[in-house]
């Protein structure tokens, strides 16, 4: 790099693509929502629970229904993950592929995010990087509900977020519901 | 690149949590640029990732010899996301982001993520705890 001095030489960098959404486009590109404070909490989730389970149920005891979690490295089994491509039905510009079965599978690391859907269900968002019973070295987009926690528990540590809520909400620009951050109503 | 992380790493600074920020960032943003105007909404000087994920249209991570690696999409997936944001003295905010992504068959590929080189496809979720370094440090 430092042999040529052209200035005008272009910039190594591929230029990164600007993608059209079918929706129309939303002017606030950043929904955020801080807490003052966050309680923490060390996770192990159980051998035998589904992730989904063996995360929502305890935290739900503890009065934590929105939160942002590491995901330290244990052993899955059944474990299912979709990557994400173009969609062939065009109604949005990407969609999960069907789940990709990695089998007795290892966990090297996720995070997940824990909300709500419209119907006020625990949701978990969780993407990871992952070694297949085959070995091969993974990642992706885990189902939670299919993956059952094997050998021993998994460590996971969690950043509960209070004074709002992570809700899977519309978005109309990607045409797809997402999990967007929301006032806190009533009851919660 | 920035060599932040190289530099302050040489030294220690005490410090605490502060605030946490959960955000939602919008297609086609910049992953690194984003991560930095989050911080502007939330007014976080400093501030480390505690948790991310979403998508990216196509990926571009920074290489040992000073050179670039793209990964093509759309979409590739954040599947592990650590970094942090740091203030300069010139008024600037800088995040440096390092991760794991996985392109459009779930292969893997890591490394520090490029500024202004990684747009993001449908959404990033991102989780920040601001870091409030102990006054009058060395």
């Amino acid at each position: 790099m430092n042999q040529t001095s052209p200035s005008l030489r272009p910039p190594p960098l591929a230029r990164s693509r600007t993608l059209m959404h079918p929706g129309p486009f939303n002017p606030q590109r950043i929904q955020s929502r801080h807490c003052d404070r966050s309680r923490h909490f060390r996770l192990a989730l159980q051998p035998g629970l589904s992730l989904y389970d063996a995360l929502v149920k305890p935290l739900a005891e503890r009065g934590v229904s929105s939160a942002s979690v590491t995901l330290l490295g244990g052993h899955l089994d059944n474990l299912e993950f979709c990557v994400a491509q173009p969609d062939p039905s065009g109604r949005a510009l990407i969609a999960y592929t069907r789940p990709i079965q990695a089998g007795r599978a290892y966990m090297i690391f996720g995070n997940a995010t824990l909300g709500k859907d419209a119907q006020d269900r625990p949701v978990v968002h969780c993407h990871a990087a992952l070694r297949t019973e085959e070995g091969d070295i993974r990642g992706g987009h885990i189902v939670p509900q299919s993956c059952r926690v094997s050998g021993e528990p998994v460590t996971v540590l969690v950043t509960a977020l209070e004074g709002f809520a992570l809700r899977v909400t519309f978005d109309a620009e990607t045409n797809m519901s997402l999990l967007q951050p929301q006032p806190l109503v009533h009851h919660e | 690149m920035n060599n932040t992380l190289a530099v302050s790493a040489a030294r220690v600074e005490s410090g605490s949590m502060g605030r946490v920020a959960y955000a939602r960032i919008a297609p086609n943003e910049d992953l690194v640029q984003g991560v930095e105007k989050l911080c502007l909404a939330e007014g976080f000087k400093n501030a480390f990732v505690r948790g991310a994920l979403g998508s990216l249209v196509d990926a571009c991570l920074g290489t040992l010899d000073g050179q670039y690696r793209r990964i093509q999409g759309p979409a590739v997936e954040i599947v592990s996301l650590a970094g942090e944001v740091r203030a300069g003295s010139d008024g600037s905010l800088c995040a440096s982001l390092s991760g794991v992504v996985a392109d459009t068959r779930g292969r893997v590929y890591g490394g520090p993520f490029v500024a202004g080189a990684n747009p993001i496809c449908m959404t990033f979720e991102v989780t920040l705890e601001e870091w409030l370094p102990d006054p009058q440090q060395p």
